[in-house]
């Protein structure tokens, strides 16, 4: 007999099984959390309540005032402070990926010295061991030391460098990294230091000749703030925006008018403006009398050539700007000495120049960028044997310079090398000794913001968390080692940093949060995140005012057409600004915003061209400078010039933790050690050839490229 | 004639069968490692004996009356007794452990409530004036301490039904916020 299993009994047979499943299933663990308590705790911290602590980012030099969310000691989430006058209550994401910087996993645990540098071969060191050799050391070398900082250092940090500095008569420390490098902090400072401030809020015209204001150039939230109001002015005013560039940037990507320029025109542009302006009499008798002064006599037909903008464009553009009430011209970082100089001059016909205020007490430090010939005469000085002690701290100058500079080589011979940094960097890794900083949510210190606002500010910096590893703060081991450098001791007296800001900060005129009392002006200075006056007096100082004809000798490009036939646009990545961001896995991870590329390098490059050189996208391409090569995927963008290719920086790191090592390349390694106008590294004048490798790589990234880039290549859009 | 056992469904149905019980067998190994690990408290931590001494519930969780969360002892705190007091005790050189290690003792929570209820102690402690053993039952009793009730809602609507207030108590708001 045959026994067959019925439609009825195979659905019993299955609920049986399921209830089974279900019945063993519902036995399944509940997820029991551990219930962790300090072993030492903070005497204000409450169970199960937030606390927020205020302090000041240091992402990026801007200096952004932050607050905290603290949970049972653990930093969960930054925000912008409301309170604080350049943000506003407002943080990008670099910002609000800090946490990544305090939580690294690849953060050095305490100090570490190496007998063969470049071994990675760290050993670990008792503090005590550390700053004992890091003091004999640095009595030996005494004058013959060198200290170079990066440009977010905290202001109490670059006063007591320069005070040791000082102390063992070593020159003034250089303060020089990749960031005040591409922002062209150099040519935009003023001898002080102070950064000029641009009024976008105010200003119904503003014409950018290449700034990224929106991105990572000078402060991308305040940026971001004052582009809000200069679109949103009362009675229905928006102001009107001009973006010029050649390859399309957020900030070109929100304009009312992108003009994709030959890269390097831009000064011509500016000063054939200020001509038509003298020429033609354009806003008024005041603005056409200083164009006039300001004006040089140029071919205004030659401008329009080299351009490629129109004899009617350019009096367009003039006319824009001379009718605006309040027209604003703001120079990019790309832009040399001479041409930034037109720029701005700009703005002293309209009258709308302005600088940051200065410091409200002489005693506070403003970092300020040095030359980059600086660096080169420290690179000089390393080769010939003349330094025998670096120190540095906040730059990573093996990863932030060019192959070119000769910084690696020079390096070598200098016996002794010190960095400071939390993370081992580049830079880190060819030290014979890391003393690792704290990260700067877990350090005291204060920021004099540049540039600021129409009020001076001062960010206040403070712990929020306690210390996660064994780093200490480097302000506290200068302290100590300066106990025992007679001329240092006097000139830095303080048991520790605190007492050295306490001093400082209590000193400040009376501010926003009031109070009297050291001990209540400190506390309310930590509490609302620095000290600003309460209401801005006046407008800020005017910025400097030509008095001569200004001269834009055309840019001079590196390496000759024929061989390099088309232009390099280095750009600082919106994430990763100039690779400090590298280790922060949000920030790789977050797509850029015009391309919505992730993790790597590419070469953007404009559809026609790519059609011209049988590239589609995905496909890796060698680029060659005169300096050195690159390679990387082309990424198929229409809003780029059809002479000119992309790249971002932030990438190729070959240390820096994890999250950055071995992703893409570093672009620096096709600029050259050359100079240009106003004595910055010449970064922007490249150009550079392209080559096929034959290879292809499948891109991921987060938009829909179906249907976006067919079209262009026939209408030859944009040029 | 083909035997039973030659029918496929035959041997369909006993290899689900056995399935079924290596399924069984799989949630009930599950169930005991998980009430296992439950019931393994780091520190067999005595509270009938510090209770005995006369140490109140807010010695140790001291936030009750002023946080949301009653808090859990810092290592330091037990500590600071523990230095010096029962130092030959198997669990307080366990505690102590833990302290030359700087580490904090991974204590296991006894209740937990959903993510989505909202339950302060201040509230039930300083403005209800409750004290713990309304809730947690009679912990001075325990040993290591054990859950007595299941915090479920109609145990909780069971008290707030009973307040004056009760028609303010019971609004979903009042714990789903």
């Amino acid at each position: 007999m045959r026994s067959r299993v019925t439609r009825r009994d195979f659905l019993k047979i299955g609920a049986a099984g399921v209830a089974s499943a279900v019945l063993t299933g519902c036995q399944s663990p509940r997820r029991w959390v551990a219930l962790e308590p300090y072993v030492r705790p903070p005497e204000e911290q409450l169970a199960g309540v937030a606390t927020w602590f205020a302090s000041t980012c240091r992402q990026c030099p801007a200096g952004c005032g932050i607050v905290v969310r603290i949970m049972n000691g653990r930093a969960l989430k930054i925000e912008g402070n409301p309170e604080h006058p350049l943000n506003r209550g407002k943080l990008c994401a670099r910002g609000q990926a800090g946490l990544q910087l305090l939580y690294n996993p690849d953060r050095l645990r305490g100090p570490v010295g190496q007998a063969q540098r470049g071994s990675r071969a760290f050993q670990s060191l008792e503090w005590n061991e550390a700053v004992n050799r890091l003091y004999t050391q640095l009595s030996d070398a005494g004058a013959n030391s060198a200290i170079w900082l990066g440009s977010a250092t905290s202001g109490h940090l670059h006063d007591l460098f320069q005070r040791l500095a000082a102390a063992v008569g070593a020159p003034a420390p250089l303060v020089y990294d990749l960031y005040g490098a591409l922002s062209g902090y150099r040519e935009l400072a003023g001898d002080d230091g102070a950064l000029p401030v641009f009024d976008l809020g105010g200003s119904d015209v503003a014409v950018s000749f290449g700034a990224n204001l929106l991105g990572p150039w000078l402060s991308a939230v305040r940026y971001g703030v004052e582009y809000g109001e200069f679109r949103s002015q009362p009675l229905g005013k928006r102001g009107y925006l001009v973006q010029m560039e050649p390859r399309m940037s957020i900030t070109g990507a929100v304009a009312d008018r992108w003009l994709p320029i030959r890269p390097g025109t831009e000064g011509q542009v500016a000063a054939a403006v200020l001509q038509i302006i003298a020429s033609n009499g354009l806003g008024g008798e005041e603005r056409a009398s200083r164009a006039s002064a300001l004006a040089a006599q140029i071919d205004l037909g030659q401008v329009a050539t080299t351009s490629e903008l129109s004899l009617a464009q350019l009096e367009d553009l003039a006319r824009i700007f001379a009718a605006a009430e309040h027209p604003l011209a703001i120079p990019g970082g790309h832009l040399d000495g001479q041409a930034m100089a037109a720029v701005r001059a700009l703005n002293a016909v309209a009258g709308t120049a302005q600088m940051s205020p200065d410091p409200p007490l002489p005693a506070l430090v403003r970092s300020r960028i040095s030359p980059y010939s600086d660096v080169l005469d420290l690179v000089d000085r390393m080769r010939a044997g003349d330094v025998q002690m670096l120190l540095i701290h906040g730059a990573n100058p093996a990863y932030d310079l060019p192959p070119g500079s000769g910084f690696s080589d020079a390096l070598s011979n200098v016996p002794t090398v010190v960095s400071f940094a939390p993370l081992v960097d580049e830079t880190a890794v060819q030290a014979d000794l890391v003393l690792p900083d704290r990260t700067y949510l877990e350090s005291w210190g204060y920021e004099v913001v540049s540039p600021a606002t129409s009020r001076p500010i001062v960010g206040s910096q403070q712990p929020v968390v306690t210390p996660v590893f064994d780093a200490r703060s480097t302000a506290d081991v200068l302290l100590a080692v300066a106990q025992g450098i007679p001329a240092a001791a006097a000139s830095m007296p303080w048991p520790d940093e605190v007492a050295f800001l306490k001093e400082l900060i209590t000193g400040l005129p009376p501010g926003a949060a009031g109070g009297s009392g050291t001990e209540v002006l400190w506390a309310r200075f930590l509490q609302h995140g620095g000290w600003w006056p309460a209401s801005a007096a006046g407008s800020p100082p005017p910025g400097p005012a030509p008095s001569q004809p200004i001269e834009v000798p055309a840019l001079q490009y590196q390496g000759q057409e024929d061989q390099y036939p088309y232009f390099l646009h280095l750009y600082m990545s919106d994430m990763l600004s100039d690779g400090r961001g590298a280790s922060q896995p949000w920030l790789q991870g977050s797509p850029d915003p015009m391309t919505t590329m992730a993790w790597q390098t590419w070469v953007e490059m404009h559809p026609a061209t790519a059609q011209g050189l049988g590239i589609e996208d995905g496909d890796v391409v060698r680029l060659t400078s005169p300096y050195g090569t690159l390679e990387a995927p082309v990424y198929v963008y229409a809003a780029i010039r059809h002479d000119t290719v992309a790249v971002p920086t932030g990438q190729g790191h070959t240390d820096l933790g994890r999250y950055a090592q071995g992703r893409g390349d570093n672009p620096l390694a096709l600029v050259g050690a050359e100079t240009r106008s106003g004595g910055s590294l010449a970064w922007s004048n490249l150009r550079v050839r392209i080559e096929p490798t034959g290879q292809s790589v499948a891109m991921a990234r987060f938009e829909n490229r179906v249907g976006v880039t067919e079209g262009f290549i026939n209408q030859g859009f944009p040029r | 004639m083909h035997s039973r056992f030659e029918s496929p469904w035959t041997w369909r149905l006993l290899g689900g069968v056995v399935l079924l019980l290596i399924l069984q067998g799989a949630g009930i190994l599950l169930w005991i490692s998980s009430s296992r690990a439950e019931s393994e408290a780091p520190v067999k931590f005595n509270h009938r004996a510090m209770v005995q001494v006369g140490i109140t519930c807010l010695f140790c969780h001291a936030d009750a009356t002023r946080a949301p969360a009653a808090g859990m002892p810092s290592v330091q705190l037990c500590m600071g007794c523990h230095s010096t007091i029962a130092t030959d005790s198997p669990e307080i050189q366990e505690l102590a452990g833990f302290w030359q290690r700087q580490e904090p003792v991974p204590w296991r929570r006894r209740y937990q409530l959903p993510r989505f209820v909202y339950f302060s102690h201040r509230v039930h402690v300083v403005a209800g004036g409750f004290n713990c053993e309304r809730c947690h039952g009679d912990v001075g009793e325990m040993t290591v301490a054990e859950p007595v009730v299941d915090l479920n809602m109609g145990w909780c609507l069971g008290c707030h039904d009973q307040q004056p207030n009760s028609h303010q108590l019971t609004d979903c708001v009042v714990c789903h916020q």
